[in-house]
């Protein structure tokens, strides 16, 4: 009786907030539910042909997709670089992972918009060095430049996450292992390569995957500095979720998105956890 | 799944002392340890030169927001007669006290409610034996997993069709039910000794005492991170209420100070203002409570 109780409130906002529409976006999208008023229509799959037909949602799909292999790699690798680096360093550890760690504790949103300026043609600080030594500039208005410059913002914000994972699967590293791989004459690269990344593999794989989750839902930045464009070349499935169920208020075709969009982060997820998931974490336990 | 890792990582948030990374052993003698610190300066140049990539649009964006007129389209990063007259735009323009208060009133109250929900159920999960308990455990499991991406579509239709959209209700109601905070806690729960429990039993307390005299002041370490995860989520939040404000009554400061971004698009250092704003809160919590804000964000970063 008394656990109905303890469990029994949080369980029915469970069910309102969470439970009850993930099941009804299968529903919504079969129905034809005119948000001004009047009654729902059934219409069997008519939306799914018709998004998942779409343009639009071709392009927000292969770009959520691009997004994804331009950041995770590089937070990936950047991110153990850096913490190698600050974890072999004797003094400041605490210091450059507050640094490293400070975009990722700020205000998305507000970023967006101080990088969009970042950007700006010639004035911007890009254009001004970047764009001056190599003459790339105005990404954001370049339909192939406009995506890379939205995942250079995403590496920015999400480098300082795998730092800190990294970082404390270090600290989790034995220093009997490494003081033995020392004795024995192991150098700076064996050590690592034999003592401390085999012990890194369960970080790695929660590194990958989680970074992988949020990338694939990357929104903030692609509202506030491209708004998809130009052409579409930085629509990404969040966005196009917004732009076809909000803002065209099309809500059968926000739903067969948010169906994509689940779809999508489950294979992703699946398939990291079968290819080099499971590998890795073994790697961790031997 | 994912879960398998997750739990992983967040009983490393619950056991002290782990976070910080042992100090390599010295050596003892003084010119050996010289020799090794001075090896480690081109290290620290090398941090020091990613820290430039990664603090320069901090800094742009500060510096920017001291413009006057005349200087903001200059190549020079300083401002030459710094001045406040960009802040003064913002406020002149924008009710920024509201998006302020709205935020403060949003995020609290959602945590507030995200700690009365779960505190208990996270304690019947995993204390108490009852019919569907599997199943319960089993929805939540499943709800930490699910992007607010996907449920956005029917919420934003439930609240369209209700009339609520544009309101502080529609921005708070649909977190409250945090099935992160019940997983966390219920981890930290499991670990709290049974002798603990049946003394409290034996005393006479009911569940209800027990749950919030006995267990939650055991449950600090846990709720703090939780704490932090949530109030920086909720107030760093721009999806979900770029969906359903229309407005600057319920708007909070990433919607709000977009909102005046797009509506103001050519005064640059007024966006900048409005940006520093919006950050300043975060990252002065941040460099006060550093250690706090790197576990509540890392060791428990999921979908919300």
């Amino acid at each position: 009786m008394g656990a109905y109780v303890l469990c029994g409130p949080f369980l029915l906002f469970l069910g309102v907030f969470s439970v009850l529409p993930a099941a009804s976006t299968v529903v919504l999208a079969l129905l034809d539910w005119p948000l001004a008023g009047g009654n729902a229509r059934f219409t069997g799959l008519d939306s799914f042909r018709r998004v998942l037909g779409s343009e639009e949602l071709r392009q927000a799909l292969v770009n959520t997709l691009l997004y994804s292999l331009f950041t995770v790699p590089a937070v990936t690798v950047l991110g153990l670089l850096i913490a190698l680096t600050i974890h072999s360093v004797r003094r400041g550890k605490v210091f450059w992972r507050t640094v490293y760690f400070l975009p990722f504790a700020s205000t998305l949103a507000a970023m967006s918009i101080v990088w969009k300026w970042m950007f700006y043609p010639e004035r911007g600080l890009i254009d001004s060095t970047v764009g001056q030594l190599f003459g790339v500039t105005n990404w954001l208005s370049d339909s192939s430049l406009a995506l890379p410059a939205v995942a250079l913002v995403g590496v920015w914000h999400q480098l300082g996450y795998a730092v800190v994972l990294f970082l404390s699967g270090l600290a989790n590293v034995p220093t009997a292992h490494l003081e033995a791989a020392r004795l024995d004459g192991a150098n700076a690269w064996h050590r690592f390569w034999h003592v401390q990344w085999p012990a890194l593999g369960p970080t790695t794989v929660f590194a990958v995957v989680i970074s992988t989750i949020s990338a694939l839902r990357v929104y903030d930045t692609v509202a506030l500095m491209t708004e998809g464009g130009p052409v579409g070349s930085t629509s990404t499935l969040s966005y196009e979720l917004y732009r076809r169920g909000v803002f065209y208020q099309d809500i059968s075709g926000g739903a067969v998105i948010s169906i994509v969009l689940l779809a999508t982060v489950m294979l992703v997820t699946l398939v990291q956890m079968r290819s080099f998931g499971r590998r890795l974490s073994e790697a961790g336990a031997r | 799944m994912t879960t398998g890792t997750q739990s992983h990582h967040a009983t490393g948030v619950l056991s002290p002392g782990r976070a910080e990374p042992p100090d390599a052993s010295g050596r003892g003698w003084g010119s050996v340890l010289r020799r090794a610190a001075a090896s480690d300066i081109p290290r620290h140049i090398l941090l020091a030169l990613g820290a430039i990539v990664m603090l320069a649009p901090f800094a742009w964006m500060v510096f920017s927001s001291f413009k006057p007129d005349d200087e903001v389209y200059s190549s020079n990063l300083l401002p030459r007669h710094p001045t406040f007259d960009a802040y003064q735009r913002v406020f002149d323009t924008v009710p920024m006290g509201r998006y302020f208060l709205n935020s403060v009133a949003v995020t609290g109250l959602i945590f507030l409610g995200q700690v009365l929900l779960a505190v208990p159920a996270a304690y019947a999960l995993a204390r108490m034996r009852f019919r569907g308990s599997k199943l319960a455990l089993g929805l939540v499991l499943f709800a930490t997993m699910l992007p607010m991406q996907v449920v956005a579509v029917p919420l934003y239709l439930l609240f369209a069709k209700a009339g609520l959209l544009d309101n502080r209700l529609s921005m708070i109601s649909p977190f409250l039910a945090s099935a992160f905070g019940v997983f966390l806690l219920r981890q930290f729960f499991l670990g709290i000794p049974q002798n603990v429990l049946d003394a409290a039993r034996l005393d006479g307390a009911s569940n209800w005492t027990t749950v919030w005299r006995i267990v939650l002041p055991m449950a600090r370490p846990a709720l703090t991170a939780f704490a932090v995860f949530s109030i920086v989520s909720h107030w760093n939040d721009y999806f979900w209420p770029s969906l359903v404000l229309s407005s600057d009554n319920a708007a909070t400061v990433p919607y709000g100070i977009s909102a005046f971004a797009n509506s103001e698009s050519n005064d640059f250092a007024a966006q900048m203002a409005a940006a520093t704003l919006a950050v300043l809160p975060l990252v002065v919590g941040f460099l006060l409570a550093q250690r706090h804000f790197v576990r509540g964000l890392v060791l428990s970063n999921t979908p919300d």
